[in-house]
């Protein structure tokens, strides 16, 4: 084990004594001087045509400053991609869900710009709407988008080896269906954005987002103006999980007011817009097929998926092909066969949602998996390691695997767990249940876009500040980075100040999302921080007049080693290189990876390009109460093959955040519709878990150390809930017999499935 | 609209005189009358617990509570515990634990368990639980805001 001073501490969040003081500055705190306020009008119905928009009585209302409709802005669909666009920021013909964007209004408060909501009128032609993907794709279906047949947005197929062949091969084929709901971000702070617009048209936002130099792009397109008059700027963000990286309407909405009105626009969501405009974890439907060798070898695995889409694209077709990645690249498996619909309907629509399609193919995945060890009589953990993944391994799918922690997780947890006492003396309605997963740590190039990049500089007085387009969005990447400075400039990591997520200020970073920060933006700091060292020492070297590889740098000085008094503080290097050699110290570094690799298909997802890749395992014991069905969860173990954790502290604050975020979604959570309307649009009614009903969680950090990632580190964010949900619907099986298909394992399905057992 | 209301309440130990509409929230005043952020609306609602003050000793959802509903009160917000530099032994804890992340329920957390240890200087595990029922957290999963109120516990011994 290397010997790190700084990395692999346990260091408290750099921002948490702003945020326990209540001084961090959230969007929705900043007030600016004049600001008015915008609220938008959303669509009641979920299919219609709009005959009309009739804003005469709303104008003259007093205090309203601008009112815009499709009319008013540019008609250019978006989308994460220009290839999938389908999305205008304003409704002009066609509304396709209960909340899309009709017009934005903007006033001197909040309560006037609501009233003049009211006042605008909307003549609609009412359309058949459909709500259930496989309706969907049923011919005479109602079609949202014109040019879209069948309502199918993107196909996704895949075959590796030959399925035939291998079901052939197989002594034992199971196959069954699985389903999984919407699950809602619920991250605390809503979507909340202000913007300016000088006269001169530069245009300036504060936003909660998790990816400022995409959005300024993505906002440039939409909006045809010229990404360099956009400046955007992230304060604090309230969390986020997956649901602040795409461009949301009321973003572009309010440059477009500012714009119109000349004075500073806020718009800030509501709770219920959040839940019913917002986007959620796509919705799936998973066939699948297994067959397996009485040995437990899987020999051909197959499935066939629906995911809902919901109205719009958004980030759907990458979810489909990361469904399919994440399927197919777990276990070791000859032959593989995988067809994918993303299917449009009449509700609000799927985006990134932590785990990226990954949780919905890791539960029907894993469960199936409890089935098949049931059915050949084998543990369930050793069903896993007999097909698990190994390092340096390129898998059916053309996937190349550099570290692999899967069987030490599966073993670690299985000792934590004590799963083996526990198995062999099972106590009546309790079980223990297990889930494995892959995952990127470290996002991927697969659009051709993974970047990072960040700037470190010695100030005049020897201390340092590093600049990242990388944002802090409460996971911890401010503390970790530093840290990774900070042990190469052997410095405390609190010394050194921080720009962050600015456009304006910083190189771009694709955002914080796939789990890449640690690993992209991490590669670009030490890559920054490893240049500047260099320029520390020769800058030594010169003014010591020594050669450069006698020197050493420690304690803020540098110095000849074996001669601790030939030495200059970091002050004095800052300085002369301010003043005396007018050549400051700076160096950048800027990560956009890995290679592309010849064997990666676009359009299967075969040679999935990620420069890492991360696994784990999941343990859950439950107790099921036999006269109601409600599941309790009595302990939970995740093991997660992290390659090296920067921070344990920050890293068991993903997991245990991710776990309990999975717990939500196994058992409770579920963003319900009726007739496209969303029934439970609060946290009343949209159960998300509290302090009572959560286990302890013990993570397990096991440190592969990866060979090409930033101190041997690989992402963790995501990762952590992914596995989470088939470990507790294996465990609930295992308590009582009750076998979930469909998610979540509320307490009635529980009940039902014991009273149809008698 | 209806005429504005004079009401007078201690805010963070200090006292104010002020005008408001009737129908203003207590959380809206604290926010945007005067300026003290640090009080955060996560639904409006009641649901969430972000909102969460201190008023007379007691916690309350500020999102619930109109302002000329609190006229006389003592009022504590996030802003009001730290002695300038010097973190209240709360605070502390729940720096020192890992028990932030974004931060947005942070306040409301710190308040209701500055309330509950108030009441109850060395609580169960049921007693800690039952009191942050009412705080919603989407990032920590709550295992490391568990240890930061054992942890305060400790430092306020």
């Amino acid at each position: 084990m290397a010997n790190f001073s700084i990395v692999g501490k346990r260091i408290p969040h750099r921002d948490a004594v702003e945020k326990v003081k209540g001084s961090a500055i959230f969007t929705s705190d900043i007030k600016l001087s004049g600001m008015l306020h915008g609220k938008i009008l959303r669509s009641p119905v979920p299919h219609a045509k709009i005959r009309n928009i009739d804003i005469s009585k709303a104008v003259k209302l007093k205090g309203v400053k601008a009112i815009l409709t499709s009319k008013d802005v540019p008609l250019i669909k978006y989308s994460i991609s220009p290839t999938w666009a389908d999305k205008l920021i304003l409704a002009d013909t066609k509304v396709r869900y209960i909340g899309d964007e009709i017009a934005a209004v903007a006033a001197v408060d909040e309560e006037i710009a609501e009233e003049a909501l009211e006042l605008i009128e909307v003549d609609w032609e009412e359309l058949p709407a459909v709500f259930d993907p496989l309706e969907a794709v049923q011919p005479g279906a109602p079609r949202l988008h014109d040019e879209v047949e069948n309502n199918i947005s993107k196909t996704m197929s895949m075959e590796c080896g030959s399925i035939e062949e291998g079901f052939a091969e197989a002594d034992v084929i199971l196959e069954d269906t699985f389903q999984t709901q919407a699950q809602s971000h619920c991250s605390l702070e809503t979507h909340c954005c202000i913007a300016t617009c000088s006269p001169t048209d530069d245009v300036k936002m504060w936003v909660s987002t998790q990816a400022p130099h995409p959005l300024r792009q993505r906002l440039a397109a939409t909006l045809n103006i010229d990404a360099a008059k956009i400046h955007v700027s992230a304060p604090f963000i309230g969390g986020a999980f997956g649901n602040k990286i795409d461009l949301e309407p009321a973003q572009a909405l309010c440059v477009l007011l500012a714009k119109k009105t000349g004075k500073p626009v806020k718009i800030e969501h509501s709770r219920k817009e959040q839940f019913i405009a917002t986007r959620m974890r796509h919705p799936t439907r998973c066939k699948l097929k297994f067959g397996v060798k009485r040995d437990g070898t899987i020999v051909a695995k197959q499935a066939e998926v629906v995911l809902d889409n919901g109205a719009y694209n958004s980030h759907g077709p990458a979810v489909l092909a990361y469904h399919n990645v994440m399927f197919s690249t777990l276990y070791r498996v000859k032959n593989i066969k995988y067809d994918g619909r993303l299917v449009y309907t009449n509700k609000n629509w799927g985006g990134a949602c932590r785990g990226y399609g990954d949780p919905q193919a890791s539960f029907a995945q894993e469960v199936m998996l409890d089935m098949i060890a049931e059915e050949l009589k084998m543990d369930p953990i050793d069903l896993r390691l007999k097909n698990a993944n190994i390092p340096n391994e390129v898998t059916a799918n053309a996937v190349q695997i550099t570290s692999c922690g899967l069987k030490e997780c599966l073993t670690q947890a299985r000792d934590k767990s004590e799963w083996t006492t526990k198995k062999a003396h099972k106590q009546k309605y309790r079980g223990i249940g297990v889930a494995a997963m892959i995952y990127t740590g470290g996002g991927s190039i697969g659009s051709g876009f993974n970047y990072s990049g960040a700037t470190l500089q010695m100030n005049a007085d020897g201390t340092f500040h590093l600049l990242m387009g990388a944002l802090d969005i409460g996971q911890g990447s401010n503390t970790v980075l530093t840290q990774m400075a900070a042990e190469i400039m052997g410095v405390d990591p609190e010394s050194i100040s921080l720009t962050t997520a600015d456009t304006d200020t910083t190189f771009p970073c694709m955002g914080t999302f796939g789990s890449r920060v640690t690993f992209c933006a991490g590669s670009a700091v030490t890559e920054a921080a490893h240049g500047l060292k260099k320029q520390i020492l020769e800058t030594g070297a010169e003014m010591l007049e020594a050669n450069i590889d006698d020197l050493e740098m420690k304690e803020k000085k540098v110095f000849v080693k074996g001669s601790p008094d030939r030495s200059l503080s970091y002050a004095e290097i800052g300085a002369a290189s301010f003043y005396k050699k007018k050549k400051p110290l700076v160096a950048h570094g800027y990560y956009n990876g890995p290679e592309v690799p010849p064997e990666f298909n676009p359009v299967t997802y075969e040679g999935y390009p990620s420069p890492a890749l991360v696994f784990g395992t999941h343990l859950a014991e439950v107790e099921v109460d036999p006269a109601t069905g409600k599941v309790e969860v009595l302990n939970f173990v995740a093991a997660h093959d992290l390659g090296r954790a920067i921070n344990p502290l920050l890293v068991e604050g993903q997991i245990e955040g991710g776990a309990v975020q999975g717990i939500g979604w196994a058992l409770m959570e579920n963003l319900q519709f009726e007739n496209g309307e969303v029934v439970n649009p609060n946290f009343h009614d949209y159960k998300m878990l509290t302090i009572k009903d959560v286990p302890k969680i013990s993570s397990l950090l096991v440190e592969t150390v990866d060979p090409n990632g930033p101190f041997g580190a690989k992402g963790i964010g995501e990762c952590a809930m992914v596995p989470t949900a088939p470990a507790i619907v294996n465990a609930i099986y295992d308590a009582v017999g009750v076998r979930i298909k469909d998610l979540p394992a509320t307490t009635e399905k529980v009940f039902q499935g014991l009273k149809t057992q008698g | 609209m209806e005429s504005k209301h004079r009401i007078q309440i201690t805010v963070n130990e200090e006292e104010h005189d002020l005008l408001v509409h009737p129908n203003r929230t207590l959380l809206d005043l604290l926010r945007y009358d005067l300026g003290l952020t640090g009080t955060k609306e996560g639904c409006d609602e009641g649901d969430c617990g972000a909102c969460t003050v201190i008023v007379n000793g007691k916690v309350m959802t500020s999102c619930l509570v109109l302002a000329v509903e609190v006229d006389g009160a003592a009022i504590t917000t996030i802003e009001g515990l730290h002695q300038g530099d010097e973190l209240h032994p709360i605070q502390q804890a729940f720096v020192d634990s890992g028990a932030v992340q974004c931060g947005f329920c942070t306040p409301g957390m710190i308040l209701t368990t500055k309330a509950l240890l108030d009441e109850i200087s060395d609580p169960s595990e049921d007693e800690i639980k039952h009191y942050l029922e009412g705080n919603l957290c989407r990032c920590t999963g709550y295992t490391k805001i568990l240890d930061a109120v054992n942890n305060a516990v400790q430092l306020l011994k």
